[in-house]
């Protein structure tokens, strides 16, 4: 499944670029994320950290336990970032890059990637896949947002 | 001077209601899940969600110590019991080792990897949540032609070509026919995965007697015979020691004529823990790990003179097999081959099938197992020819059909097609229909900018299966006929029916022949402890071999019953009928009863003729039988959306001599249901990552009752002279006629735009995509 | 296709219900209590273990909310009610055909016969066919909890995907619906997903003198109205034209059934037959 759209952040680039890659803010913005341990740098170079999510829409529930990484650093207008999780309900795998554009006082974030994901989610919320990936997005974004906002 | 004996009405022919309906219908059948023995344990079996992974480690320490877990097995400790057997051989057939329980690797999401025995379902269920697997996900493919290109994953590490096998047939003169055609027309048609859907999921219940060895095995199977010997040979018991009993089976459509890892797990744990064991299937898995059907795609090649008189038929065929050869997987796009003439005089034909592993759950047959592919295919090809040549395509029908007189007519493919009147269901359509009008409507709708389709398939199928030689282990089938001393008669027949009626019509034929009230008979099947062996029921054979077998084992009796006629009325010109021996001299009778009576006590008996009243007969049918019909579709399409409509569907169906047009008619509607399934709406998809992502009733969509139209029903009739009963099979006729009736009509409803052709499901979007292309 | 262990418990008053579902291990509402109302998305999404609530509070023999009727103009309809009851109801029929013709199109006769109003608004699948229908009708949801009720609009109780304004420890009590005074003609135009039987876009129009209420399910993250659509309509335009616009600047659902782009044309020609049939149904 393609994923793509963008977000504004009233930051500088360089600054929506930092707080994207801040361990701290991906955990408080990622929905239903507890923690992310940094478990290091990867064999490839890229920075690795641990997550455990608690998914939550509506009734459907699913606890994902898995890495994030940040790969590609192109300070301060690109990187890429890899989502991996598994649990009991199956196990997604997003890839994306995010992308920084200037955009009058802020920034527009892009994104652009895929995601795949298998296990009882894959066989059975066909109907609804396309529409939560959105809805976790959008949860995801409207977090940054509200986080940049603390910082201006 | 013979007095005149009251002869009862005659069954056969008859709309005779079910008599196992009342049991279905109240609810009080009883089904594998029904069954409760004392001490029953319930399995539950872990399943990968991984379409290609290696297995690292599985703890199963956790699922142990889980309060009324029992026991938790894994691959290794399965590695004794034998693979699932592959029944079918071919020259050169890669049969990757199918053990019950996945080892080392995954092939494909659904393959099972643990199992869980507890005291209930629900807490069996809890535990597989507690066995932790750790995966190592590799490359998997789930398209069978990208499985073919080079450097595509490979399912199996030791062929990494992908590549099952290879099989080639041809006969005539193919290069010559296509080098000497006026005109030639290709297409690609595809046949998606289907997914078989009967409304009870398999199941089963394993009973050990370990003081004895013996294992009892309640299956929801349409071939316990089989079964016992192959679940035997698996687990290493002595045949005569296994017992398969199926209960009521709540249809199968071909996905039960199978041997499953399940069968030989449930028995193994079962044989283990030393109490009796239930598996039942949930619908998820179902979906994931009971064989699917079709998965075709075909590339034809037809060539024809340019007056439409056909000369040769090419074929490459892809078959997707999935990750394993399951009990007849690449038998299927064999039968495919065979059938690819249909009913024309195609004298030169070509066929290359390359059956291709994917990591998907493996393809086998499924209601017409190979022959729907093939009518599918021939019949578009007729089409898209008639399309060519500018002729209607009743008329190119017509012009090819294999003569009346040519019978038995020898195909280019090695068949005998058994008797035919090929044009007389056709024609029978086209009046029903009011074809010429049916056209003058179109040509009106058209004006209107509507897009109305009238879509035509003649069709022909392979069925009765089927003499033994073409047919792997066996193709016979078996009855007994036995009449208690009170005159009573029970059937037991070596068909296994799991829906199609035969305790009806297998009564109509016994109540007939025997002269008897259909209550006296009973009809039992589907145990092996009591019924002599026999194959199953499938491939349309049930009444065609199993109700010739039961003709013959009455037939037996008949002439006993009558020696004891004789004997009881002391004179040698005796007439069996209506259930007496009457003397034809004295008029004096003797009732079925007092003979059955007499030959129990035994106190005379006919010269030669042995105490008793019971016939087995085991019968090998010479040839298959060769069923055919005309199939016509009027469709009409939303030219904004691209919905389909079916606003007329009729069937006329020769399938020889009716038993029973209740019990037909019904096989034709369900029949068709799964054919309009095919057309319109279902599909078993795989993503690329090979995860089956209509993997629920909620995205794949079977046919219901609402989405379902008028059908209209008729018949004409050939008999066939292979069995003596005249039957040719009916129960694969209405999937196997109707998807090229309706993928012809909807591409003749879109023939003014220029579209030729559309693959199935045709679905709204596709219809509508292929539309706005067209009209691009 | 075995749920996991949960409690289950049969109220037998509102207040019971209530002070169940607030209790949480302390004494607050935290997500691990569910509402079973006919249950026909719930029992499906727990067989599969997608959903694996704790307790299930079953509202079935809760007193006093299944009802339809009708006090000054206003259509109450209880939580409880079911589609079958909403579809067969001859006061819906002749008072608010939108909502028994909406109701009469979801799923089979089975979930109809289980299925109930609020649960569906509850659980605000956004292709589910009753918002499109309230969000035209300008319908509200009374909400009831341990502090007391509150009432709001649909329209604002369909937050997101399967999301709505519900707060922990709340249960939907009923469906309010405003009667009409003129002639609105209504209808809703719905192509189905043959599968699951919800809406691939369904489209319900209410269009009355000087005003039109278009209500949209199954083509973005939830049901919402075409205010766009409605502009057109009010200022003159024609059932096409104003149809047309319907999936502009929306981001329209992709699936395995429909693609983002079939579905935003499917939705403009499924809102023209809604217009021209709700217009065809004025008097």
């Amino acid at each position: 499944m393609k994923i793509s759209g963008s977000y504004e952040l009233a930051l500088p680039p360089a600054r929506a670029y930092t707080i994207l890659q801040d361990p701290a803010i991906l955990a408080r913005c990622m929905p239903g994320c507890d923690h992310l341990n940094r478990i290091g740098e990867t064999e490839d170079g890229h920075v690795a950290y641990e997550m455990k999510m608690k998914m939550a829409i509506s009734s459907v529930q699913g606890l994902f336990a898995g890495t994030v990484k940040l790969a590609d650093p192109n300070e301060p207008s690109s990187f890429r970032l890899i989502v991996e999780g598994s649990g009991k309900i199956g196990f997604m795998k997003g890839e994306g890059v995010l992308t920084f554009v200037e955009s009058g006082a802020g920034t527009d974030v892009r994104y652009e990637g895929e995601v795949n994901v298998g296990g009882v989610i894959a066989g059975v919320g066909q109907r609804l896949l396309d529409v939560t990936a959105k809805h976790i997005i959008k949860k995801f974004f409207g977090k940054v947002v509200g986080a940049a906002g603390e910082m201006e | 001077m013979s007095t005149t004996i009251s002869v009862t009405e005659k069954l056969v022919g008859k709309s005779v209601r079910r008599r196992e309906d009342p049991r279905l219908i109240t609810g009080t059948a009883t089904y594998v899940d029904d069954l409760k023995l004392p001490g029953m344990h319930h399995a539950c079996i872990l399943r990968s969600p991984h379409a290609a992974a290696k297995i690292r480690s599985i703890d199963i320490s956790a699922a142990q110590s889980h309060p009324g877990v029992v026991a938790v097995f894994t691959g290794p400790d399965v590695a004794g019991v034998g693979p699932v057997p592959c029944g079918a051989s071919l020259p050169g057939l890669r049969v990757p080792h199918h053990a019950i329980l996945a080892t080392g690797r995954v092939y494909y999401v659904g393959h099972a990897v643990a199992v869980v025995v507890a005291t209930d379902r629900y807490v069996a269920a809890d535990a597989l949540d507690l066995i932790e697997v750790d995966y190592e996900p590799t490359a998997a493919v789930a398209d069978p032609e990208k499985a073919l290109e080079p450097g595509a994953p490979a399912v199996h590490p030791e062929w990494p070509d992908n590549v099952s096998f290879t099989y080639h047939q041809e006969g005539g003169e193919p290069e010559k026919a296509f080098a000497e055609a006026e005109v030639v027309v290709k297409q690609r048609i595809t046949s998606q995965r289907l997914v078989p859907m009967p409304m009870e999921t398999r199941g089963c219940v394993a009973e050990y007697h370990a003081a004895e060895k013996s294992l009892t095995l309640w299956s929801s199977t349409q071939i316990p015979h089989l079964l016992r010997t192959l679940v035997g040979q698996m687990l290493g018991l002595i045949e005569n020691r296994v017992r398969v009993i199926t209960p009521e089976v709540g249809g199968g459509f071909g996905c039960k004529l199978n041997v499953y890892a399940e069968e030989a797990l449930t028995s193994f744990v079962a044989m283990k823990i030393g109490k009796p064991v239930k598996w039942i299937e949930s619908r998820r898995e179902n979906f994931l790990c009971t064989i699917h059907g079709r998965g075709h795609v075909d590339y034809y090649e037809i060539a024809a003179k340019r007056d439409g008189t056909v000369l040769g038929l090419r074929l490459k065929l892809i078959q997707d097999l999935g990750a394993y050869q399951q009990l007849l997987t690449p038998a299927i796009p064999t039968l495919s081959v065979l059938m690819m003439p249909g009913l024309y005089k195609f004298r030169n034909i070509s066929a290359d099938i390359v059956g291709v592993f994917t990591n998907c759950v493996p393809t086998d047959a499924y209601r017409g197992a190979g022959r729907p592919e093939a009518t599918h295919g021939v019949e578009r090809m007729m089409d898209l020819l008639a399309v060519e040549l500018k002729m209607d395509p009743a008329e190119i029908r017509l012009k090819n059909f294999i003569g009346n007189d040519e019978f038995p007519y020898a195909t280019a493919t090695g068949l005998s097609y058994d008797s035919g009147d090929y044009a007389a269901p056709l024609k029978k359509a086209l009046d029903l229909v009011n074809y010429r009008e049916l056209r003058e409507d179109q040509r009106k709708a058209r004006e209107q900018g509507r897009l109305m389709g009238i879509g035509i398939s003649t069709y022909g199928e392979l069925c009765a299966f089927g003499p033994s030689p073409a047919t792997p282990a066996g193709g016979w089938e078996s009855a007994t006929v036995k009449i208690d001393p009170s005159g009573k008669v029970t059937v037991l027949t070596g068909a296994s029916p799991h829906g199609q009626g035969e305790e009806t019509t297998f009564a109509q034929i016994a109540a007939d022949e025997l002269g008897v009230p259909i209550d006296d008979v009973i009809v039992l099947h589907g145990d092996t402890a009591i019924v002599q062996y026999g194959i199953g029921t499938f491939g349309s054979r049930g009444t065609a071999v199993g109700g010739a077998a039961l003709y013959f084992a009455l037939k037996d009796l008949r002439a006993k019953i009558k020696k004891f006629g004789e004997m009881m009325l002391e004179s040698d010109d005796v007439t069996f009928s209506g259930g007496v021996c009457t003397c034809n001299k004295t008029g004096n009778t003797v009732s079925l009863a007092q003979i059955a009576g007499m030959s129990y006590r035994a106190m005379r008996l006919p010269v030669n003729e042995e105490p008793g009243m019971q016939a087995t007969r085991f019968w090998e049918p010479p040839n298959f039988a060769f069923p055919f019909g005309a199939h016509i579709a009027v469709t009409e399409i939303d030219r904004e959306t691209g919905h389909v409509a079916v606003s007329r569907y009729v069937a006329v169906d020769d399938c020889g001599n009716i038993i029973n047009p209740l019990l037909v008619a019904g096989q034709v509607h369900g029949g068709v249901a799964q054919g309009l399934g095919q057309s319109l709406w279902e599909q078993a998809v795989y993503d690329d990552t090979g995860q089956l992502i209509t993997g629920e009733l909620m995205d794949y969509a079977v046919p219901k009752a609402t989405m379902m139209p008028w059908i209209e029903t008729a018949h004409t009739t050939t008999p066939s002279p292979v069995n003596p009963l005249g039957v040719k099979g009916v129960g694969e006729a209405g999937t196997i006629g109707c998807s090229p009736a309706v993928v012809n009509s909807v591409v003749d409803a879109l023939s003014p735009p220029g579209v030729r052709h559309i693959d199935m499901p045709m679905t709204p979007e596709k219809v509508w995509k292929v539309l706005e292309g067209a009209r691009a | 296709m075995i749920p996991q262990n949960f409690e289950y418990s049969s109220p037998r008053s509102l207040e019971a219900a209530l002070d169940q579902l607030a209790g949480g291990p302390d004494g607050s509402a935290d997500g691990s209590t569910k509402i079973l109302a006919g249950g026909m998305s719930l029992i499906p999404l727990m067989k599969l273990r997608l959903a694996a609530p704790e307790r299930l509070v079953d509202l079935r023999r809760v007193p006093g909310l299944n009802y339809i009727r009708e006090e000054s103009g206003v259509l109450h309809i209880g939580a409880m009610t079911t589609h079958y009851e909403v579809e067969s109801s001859a006061l819906v029929r002749a008072k608010c055909p939108l909502l028994a013709e909406a109701a009469a199109n979801i799923g089979d006769v089975q979930v109809r016969n289980v299925g109930t109003i609020g649960g569906s608004v509850a659980h605000a699948d956004p292709a589910a066919d009753y918002p499109a229908s309230l969000l035209a009708l300008e319908a509200s949801v009374t909400l009831v909890s341990k502090a007391g009720e509150r009432t709001m609009s649909v329209e604002d109780f369909l937050v997101d995907t399967m999301t709505t304004a519900l707060e922990p420890g709340e249960i939907v009590r009923e469906v309010t619906v405003p009667l009409e005074k003129s002639g609105a003609g209504t209808a809703y135009a719905k192509m189905v997903q043959p599968a699951s039987g919800f809406a691939i876009v369904g489209v319900a129009a209410r269009i009355g003198e000087g005003f039109a209420r278009i209500g949209v399910t199954g083509l973005a993250s939830k049901a919402y109205r075409a205010r766009n659509v409605e502009a057109l309509l009010e200022g003159g335009a024609d059932a096409a034209t104003a149809a047309a616009v319907i999936a502009e600047g929306v981001d329209a659902n992709s699936d395995l059934h429909a693609s983002a782009d079939y579905r935003r044309h499917v939705a403009t020609v499924y809102a023209a037959r809604a217009i021209r049939q709700a217009i065809s149904r004025k008097y």
